[in-house]
């Protein structure tokens, strides 16, 4: 396995399927995120796995624009996405932003976060993937979906 | 996304198609929202049958509107949610929150 790619299943052989880098734009990261789905249904990845990953990309993405591009457009995110012989699926995305601590994220199904209008992305992308990394002080993301 | 609403026994029924994710779909629909707020229509349907995800922006839209709406008597009742979305509002623990009906007509006729 790549170095860069250290976190994870024990693999040889990542093929890349997408490498992408679009501006910090929710227009942009939608394009990214409707390319991933494509992609895996080109792969015949059932449709429940694909919706997950697509809407784990799709968090991990938004916060890479808000949070570690300031919604700056004229700032880039990268999205790659893998794929190993046994079918599990990594993706990362990489913000140029200082990161964030993914401890200090909290529970938004406690009662008093329930009716909260954010802080639910990175709890929704670690309940639908099956392993979360976070690396460069949280300025990027990798995860595995088997 | 396509945002289409129309009115039925002084409920007002909003049909989305597309994802309710940030950007464009979220900020048109927190328009709407606002614009019925801003015209005292509290009753709402939200048709979310052909809406294949809700991101957390989206959520995090339709509860805080959810509880801005409850504050004054309304309610924001959904019809006929996707799988996806249904999926996504449990993961996240505010699917409890919405009122759920099998389509329009029912979900109109359970303001009266």
């Amino acid at each position: 396995m790549p170095a860069e790619f250290s976190g994870g299943p024990e693999n040889s052989a990542l093929t890349e399927l997408l490498d992408l880098s679009v501006p910090a734009d929710s227009v942009a990261i939608a394009a990214v995120v409707d390319a991933i789905s494509e992609t895996l249904a080109r792969l015949e990845v059932p449709e429940q796995k694909r919706f997950e990953v697509a809407l784990a990309v799709q968090e991990a993405l938004a916060n890479a624009v808000v949070h570690g591009c300031g919604n700056d457009p004229s700032k880039q995110v990268r999205c790659q996405l893998k794929s190993d012989p046994q079918g599990r699926i990594l993706i990362s995305v990489a913000d140029p932003g200082p990161g964030f601590s993914p401890d200090l994220v909290h529970d938004p199904k406690r009662r008093e976060n329930v009716y909260a209008d954010h802080g639910r992305g990175v709890y929704l992308i670690r309940q639908l993937m099956d392993e979360v990394h976070f690396e460069r002080s949280g300025s990027e993301i990798r995860m595995w979906k088997y | 996304m396509d945002i289409n609403v129309r009115k039925r026994s002084q409920v007002q029924v909003i049909q989305l198609r597309g994802a309710l994710r940030m950007g464009p779909a979220v900020d048109s629909l927190r328009q709407t929202l606002e614009e019925a707020l801003g015209n005292g229509d509290t009753r709402i349907v939200m048709n979310l049958s052909e809406v294949p995800m809700v991101d957390s922006s989206g959520i995090g839209l339709l509860v805080r509107f959810l509880a801005l709406i409850k504050q004054q008597g309304g309610n924001i009742k959904l019809a006929q949610p996707s799988k996806f979305a249904v999926q996504t509002l449990r993961l996240v623990g505010v699917l409890k929150l919405f009122e759920i009906f099998d389509n329009d007509d029912a979900a109109v006729e359970s303001f009266a």
